[in-house]
């Protein structure tokens, strides 16, 4: 059986009184595109430098590729990609110079390839890091994290600075990693991206883990927006009453609510008030189902 | 002046500059201590014109020797060099951190903002010379030491002034060029080469008169001590700092400001020329970035070699210098007593062998290699990680313990590099002035030399290591280097603090007096442990911890 990308046990990281990581049990498998997500300061940073022995855990322990993330953290990084938040490199190397940098400190990367990646992300590699504007930078700092075709590449908010195209472009590598059997871990912000890429997510709240799920599954039990159309007026004190049911609006023979349950239940329900002319629900996307979480975090 | 620029910048020099005049404040007491305790005898017995010379005036106890020894060489080197670091860090250090920017993207224009900083560095200075002035008085005092009429607040003022001087400079030459190394580069050789060349110079006769051409001459030339303000030598210096500012408006004003962006060096040129792309590949590409080893050397060579250039031009001139000088000046050394021989670095300038070491061993070459060692030790680990940079280092299969050791070969490489340019300036001065030495003797010294420099860059990685912080790492061991000088020098003319001279490192390197014993294998030992053991400390130290960054 293949190991875990990622295994985490009670996985705890306390700053004096401040506690950025708890108890946190998560399996990243091989294979998978995994999102990290979280609000900011929610605790995916500090998750992302424990499990690469950047910093230590108060309590629990991770082992990355089925190898200790402590004990074995050099033999680990054989088979890692990074690319860290706010990434900052050599501002005196070229682009070149600094992938050279850590090819050579990685070992076992081959340069053919990684002039296919530049093309690909349209990297020029000729100017000083210091003169990058931030996307361009981003992409060396993408390229060093696929150039030796690691097992495991995490990323810590990837494609901040990137264009579209680019994105669209980096989307297709990380599909292409996981179609060869090696793993992504991802932690972003940009919504639209994991849920276009990603297999399964994690959501973190205040150090905590909230969900682990498929996008899939998330997405269907999600509250969907529904617009019921009556032939005449209705009362809406029998939606309201309905669980699951939130954010009831009417207007003329219109009633509008966001619903988060087994919609069969509200149907019946809404032929029970009045003749039922046509009904729109609209399902919701990864973007409304975290606002719920991270509002949840503020409130 | 932007009010709100002007108190970030006190808030974030402040503390600098108050660990400073306090450090020399309490320098101040524990060296008049010492001396307050000695035979006086051979004091009561000294010509006046020594007295004078050292800006004693009659009747004055013995411990007033203290006020040239501290506030005139450490006092004044400490104030002038803060004002350095404050004037090259105005303009261009904003520009260096990238956030020079951000500040001008206010309704501010960029004389606003330096004019904020000018003022900081002026009020800053004033503290500094207030607290120096403050224990200058309190010191004798709470010793009962007899000062006579000698004049504290004009050595102060003097010191004071002599430091806005090259703070300006600093701040002028940032200004213009945007380049905080360069301003701090060139504000500290000029200071630099102005204290050896007042040091030095009166003393040859044919030279006699020239010493006037360094503005260290008017901070100090005047003996105000003994003399008080002369007014015409503060107003050359304050005069030449007004100026400083003057053009350091105009210089900020003419050119394009920097952002976090890099300037082409002539090697990026080369690598960009056809003709001499694959050798400059060799240079500055392929081999800087084949590993971290060559990585660290890349990141320091300019370090080292404006030190070693500095110390090669220091050290080949001593021998020239010294045969210029008539024979009777340095007889009249011989009637020194140990509390004045401890003033010029504990060492008998009647003998040629004691001019070298103090112009060359005792101080020049611990100040210039400890720089360049505490630069490297800082940063060796603390600067990747204030860099941001450790998290991608390590994400290669590498051990922490291995950045560590990679480092400090690197610094032993270093260590080594600038004793030989120590020893070869230093022989060739002594060729070229026909002088009676040694190879043997140099290369033992320089060696030793080289060992001395390694301690202190063994602490500074250390401290790096354990603390990720390259602001602690690199004062802690200035001020370790300043207390382990001080203590070499002047707790041994003292017999109650004698046995202490012993912890300090200077002690086994020229405790033994390599220039004329030769190599000293058991100081060589010690020193070389005070390398190593913080070394292997430090492996731990940073395994241990939490990456900072």
């Amino acid at each position: 059986m293949t190991d875990p990308a990622i295994l985490t046990e009670g996985l705890t990281k306390h700053y004096g009184d401040v506690e950025a990581l708890n108890e946190l049990d998560l399996e990243v498998e091989t294979g998978e595109v995994f999102g990290f997500l979280g609000p900011n300061g929610a605790g995916k940073t500090t998750m992302i430098r424990t499990i690469l022995d950047l910093i230590r855990p108060t309590r629990g322990s991770a082992k990355v590729v089925g190898l200790d993330s402590h004990a074995d953290a050099v033999e680990i990084r054989r088979h890692i990609g990074y690319l860290p938040s706010d990434l900052t490199m050599y501002p005196r190397l070229t682009g070149r110079d600094t992938i050279k940098y850590f090819a050579n400190l990685r070992g076992g990367v081959d340069w053919s390839y990684v002039e296919e990646l530049a093309e690909r992300l349209q990297a020029d590699l000729s100017p000083k890091v210091g003169d990058y504007s931030s996307g361009n930078r981003q992409k060396v700092g993408l390229i060093q994290a696929f150039m030796n075709k690691p097992k495991l590449i995490v990323m810590d908010e990837p494609s901040s600075g990137l264009d579209p195209l680019v994105q669209r472009e980096f989307q297709r590598m990380m599909r292409e990693v996981a179609s060869e059997g090696r793993t992504i871990f991802l932690s972003s912000h940009t919504l639209s991206e994991v849920q276009a890429v990603a297999d399964r997510v994690g959501v973190i709240r205040e150090g905590y883990l909230v969900e682990v799920s498929s996008v899939d599954d998330l997405r269907s039990k999600a509250i969907r927006s529904v617009e019921l159309r009556f032939e005449g007026s209705v009362e809406t004190s029998v939606f309201e009453a309905m669980d699951g049911v939130t954010d009831v609006q009417a207007t003329n023979h219109h009633v509008r609510m966001s619903y988060g349950g087994n919609l069969v239940d509200l149907l019946r329900a809404a032929a029970d008030v009045g003749t039922l002319v046509d009904v729109s629900s609209q399902e919701a996307d990864l973007e409304q189902i975290f606002l719920t979480y991270y509002e949840g975090s503020e409130a | 002046m932007l009010a709100n620029v002007f108190m970030k910048t006190n808030r974030d020099r402040t503390l600098g500059m108050l660990l400073g005049s306090v450090s020399i404040g309490l320098m101040l007491l524990f060296a008049m201590a010492v001396y307050r305790d000695i035979d006086v005898s051979l004091y009561d017995s000294l010509p006046p014109v020594f007295l004078e010379l050292f800006g004693v005036p009659e009747g004055a106890d013995v411990a007033s020797l203290a006020f040239g020894a501290i506030y005139s060489f450490m006092g004044a080197l400490t104030l002038a060099g803060l004002a350095i670091s404050m004037g090259s860090a105005s303009i261009a250090g904003e520009e260096r951190n990238g956030t020079i920017g951000i500040l001008l993207g206010n309704p501010v224009s960029r004389s606003r903002v330096l004019a904020a900083k000018a003022a900081s560095v002026v009020l800053l200075l004033f503290i500094g010379g207030l607290v120096m002035w403050a224990a200058g008085l309190w010191t004798p005092e709470v010793l009962g030491i007899e000062i006579a009429d000698m004049r504290v607040g004009a050595m102060v003022f003097h010191m004071t002034v002599s430091a806005l001087f090259y703070g300006f400079l600093a701040l002028m030459v940032g200004a213009w060029t945007g380049n905080p190394q360069t301003a701090s580069g060139v504000s500290v050789t000029i200071m630099m080469v102005g204290y050896l060349g007042t040091s030095i110079l009166p003393f040859i006769e044919q030279l006699d008169g020239w010493e006037r051409v360094f503005p260290w001459y008017y901070f100090n030339g005047s003996n105000p001590t003994l003399n008080g303000i002369d007014w015409e030598h503060m107003a050359i210096l304050g005069g030449a700092a007004l100026a400083f500012l003057a053009f350091g408006f105009v210089g900020v004003n003419r050119r394009d400001l920097r952002s976090k962006g890099t300037k082409r060096t002539l090697i990026d040129r080369l690598r960009d020329n056809p003709r001499t792309a694959a050798v400059a590949e060799k240079i500055a590409g392929s081999a800087r970035v084949s590993g971290l080893a060559m990585k660290t050397v890349s990141d320091h060579q300019g370090m080292l070699i404006i030190t070693g250039a500095i110390m090669f031009y220091v050290s080949i001139l001593m021998g020239p210098l010294y045969a210029l000088v008539p024979d009777e000046t340095w007889a009249a050394f011989s009637s020194f007593p140990d509390v004045l021989v401890a003033m010029i670095g504990g060492t008998d300038m009647s003998t040629v062998e004691g001019f070298f070491q103090a112009e060359i061993f005792a101080i020049t070459m611990p100040i210039a290699g400890a720089v360049l060692m505490i630069s490297m030790g800082s940063r060796a680990i603390a600067g990747e990680e204030r860099d941001h940079t450790m998290g991608l280092l390590l994400s290669s299969p590498m051990d922490r313990s291995k950045i560590v050791v990679t480092k400090a070969w690197v610094m032993v490489a270093f260590g080594f590099a600038f004793g030989l340019v120590t020893f070869l300036g230093t022989w060739l001065g002594v060729l070229m002035g026909g002088i009676d030495m040694g190879i043997g003797v140099i290369a033992a010294t320089s060696l030793l030399g080289s060992l001395l420099i390694l301690g202190f860059g063994g602490f500074a990685l250390l401290l790096s290591a354990a603390t990720g912080e390259t602001s602690i790492s690199s004062w802690a061991t200035t001020a370790w280097v300043a207390v382990a000088y001080f203590a070499f020098a002047f707790l041994g003319v003292n017999p109650d603090t004698e046995a202490w001279v012993q912890l300090s490192p200077y002690h086994y390197f020229l405790g033994g007096d390599p220039l004329v014993e030769g190599m000293q294998w058991g100081d060589a030992l010690v020193l070389a442990a005070t390398f190593v053991v913080p070394v292997l400390l430090a492996i731990p130290a940073f395994r241990r911890r939490d990456l900072k960054g």
